[in-house]
């Protein structure tokens, strides 16, 4: 019997211009906008109640210069958006501390995940709508409600991850903090929060999309300004460029705070893991610099 | 001068698969290591030696008996050694160095003194993920000697390197300890690291017995004078002039 010819992989071809463009970052973000507008403006073709994205862009222009929209309504676009961060910030921060402590103490006593864990995991199944009720029905129309609303959605998402980080954190390097008598607080800021970082991203991730969603609904529902009562606004009016324009604000927020923020802190918190490739560079220097 | 005194001590473990046996780790050992003695404890796998150390240094808990590690009239301060490195991998090298310590810049100095000492003077700013394995265990061995303990423990700190970097690191610990003399429990597999490293060997057995306790009594030691093991397994001396010991070369207690 003779061996079957072996096939010997060829090189690869460098990809050719379109390719290359596709795969490049930018290309491939900019390509998928400019697919996404044009499916955008099809669908206007078809559905002639849909506004189409040139009519939108119009709407926002004079939404955010504050303009006149024709008639005594003028744009007003950073009163509503400012009131919303400010709510918005605040339940984060209480969803994601509380989220944290709570989390930490899941994850590190057997006590407190008997009492907790299945309340967080109720909670976690509670859909945003209802702490916007819930929240509407015991404040009423007030700030409380949204503020509420968010820290009450993005809390178990936050707790949840942050619990599994602490029970994956290695015994071994627990081990070697108790051998070396480490303090607690040197332990929870050295150790537990390093080892759970890529958890505690997972969580606010979450926390950021849920209590966003939280919010404009709380507002929608109960707002008397805010980036949820603006969008109801034009909804009620009928105005559907104005309900479409501010519905691309909130998607706009959202992917800028996980790029700019969420991407930046990330890349800060992991370093350590990020840096490998080039500093065995600098090594091999080192050693021939030795 | 820390002070181990072990006695009575054992240490059941639950046992692994419901309805098992519980596994005795420890079985009533008692032991007593003062002065500024490097102990080598070495035994088959699975009799113990880990968890001996880990209650030593209050990782474990003893199930019964008592162990405890005292520097005159305080409890000793303790330096460890692990089989691997245990670096916080998202530490560099001097922040892990300075993770055990509690003093600010003074202590920086120190740990520096001790990186220093393993050749690792180069590594300072570093992350542990971007050293060889050699690298890293010398970093968890400047780690301990530079809390200055009053006891040190290894955990078979070199039994995961290749055969050369071992000995290279071993020279250093000889010079680490000729220059500090601190009390050291050394637990390893290999006999010949134990013989030319220790002046006593404590052997155990499998169900955490003190099977043998050996004193070695040869002249103080130097990286450059190392003794040599005969095929009966005895220690020689370099030189060879030295024969087997005889058994009372040898303090035995059983
Ligand atoms: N945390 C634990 N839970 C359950 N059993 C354990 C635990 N730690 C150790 N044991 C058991 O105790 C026994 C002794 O383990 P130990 O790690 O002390 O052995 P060792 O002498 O260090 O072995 P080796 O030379 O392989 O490192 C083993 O049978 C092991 O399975
Ligand atoms: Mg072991």
């Amino acid at each position: 019997m003779t061996a079957a010819p072996v096939a010997i992989p060829e090189a690869p071809t460098p990809p050719g211009g379109v390719r290359r463009w596709l795969n490049s970052p930018v290309g491939a973000q900019v390509t998928a906008a400019v697919v996404f507008i044009g499916a955008w403006q099809l669908l206007t073709l078809i559905a002639p109640r849909v506004p189409g994205p040139i009519e939108v862009m119009q709407f926002l222009f004079v939404e955010i210069t504050g303009g006149s929209h024709g008639g005594i309504v003028r744009g007003q676009f950073f009163e509503h958006f400012a009131i919303t961060l400010q709510r918005f910030s605040l339940g984060l921060f209480f969803g994601f501390v509380s989220g944290l402590l709570v989390g930490i103490l899941i994850g590190s006593s057997t006590l407190a995940r008997a009492l907790l864990n299945d309340t967080v995991l109720v909670l976690l199944t509670m859909p945003a709508f209802v702490w916007a009720f819930l929240t509407t029905m015991w404040f009423g129309i007030t700030w409380q409600a949204p503020v509420l609303t968010v820290a009450f959605a993005s809390f178990p998402f936050v707790a949840i991850n942050v619990a599994q980080g602490v029970r994956a954190i290695a015994p071994e390097l627990r081990h070697m903090s108790t051998a070396f008598e480490v303090g607690r607080w040197k332990h929870f800021r050295h150790l537990t929060v390093p080892a759970v970082a890529g958890y505690i991203f997972a969580g606010l991730r979450f926390a950021i999309i849920i209590g966003w969603n939280g919010i404009l609904l709380s507002e929608w529902f109960s707002g008397q300004a805010g980036v949820g009562f603006r969008t109801r606004y034009w909804f009620d009016a009928n105005r559907y460029r104005g309900f479409v324009g501010w519905v691309i604000v909130f998607i706009v927020f959202i992917v800028l705070v996980d790029r700019v923020i969420l991407n930046r802190l990330q890349a800060r918190a992991f370093r350590w893991r990020d840096q490998k490739e080039v500093d065995f560079i600098e090594i091999q220097e080192q050693q021939v610099g030795l | 001068m820390a002070r181990v005194a072990i006695d009575r001590l054992s240490k059941t473990f639950p046992p692994p698969t419901k309805g098992g046996d519980p596994v005795v780790a420890i079985g009533d050992i008692s032991l007593d290591v003062e002065g500024n003695v490097f102990v080598s404890i070495v035994g088959p796998s699975g009799c113990g030696k880990s968890t001996l150390l880990n209650i030593l240094s209050g990782v474990e808990t003893p199930t019964r008996g008592s162990a405890s590690v005292t520097e005159g009239d305080r409890p000793a301060h303790l330096g460890y050694v692990f089989q691997d490195a245990r670096l916080l991998p998202w530490r560099t090298v001097m922040d892990n160095m300075m993770y055990v310590r509690d003093d600010g810049d003074a202590g920086a100095a120190k740990a520096a003194l001790y990186l220093d000492m393993v050749g690792l003077s180069h590594t300072h700013d570093m992350f542990p993920g971007q050293l060889s394995g050699g690298m890293q265990q010398r970093v968890g061995i400047a780690r301990a000697f530079s809390v200055e303990p009053d006891l040190l423990l290894m955990d078979e700190p070199f039994s995961h390197l290749d055969a050369i970097t071992a000995r290279s690191l071993r020279d250093h610990l000889q010079e680490l300890w000729s220059a500090t003399r601190k009390t050291v429990l050394f637990v390893t597999h290999d006999v010949v690291e134990a013989v030319q490293l220790s002046d006593r060997i404590i052997v155990l057995a499998p169900g955490g017995r003190i099977f043998d306790d050996i004193t070695i009594d040869l002249p103080p030691r130097s990286p450059r004078q190392k003794p040599l093991v005969s095929r009966r397994g005895w220690p020689l001396r370099a030189s060879g002039r030295r024969g087997p010991p005889p058994p009372s070369r040898g303090t035995r207690r059983r």
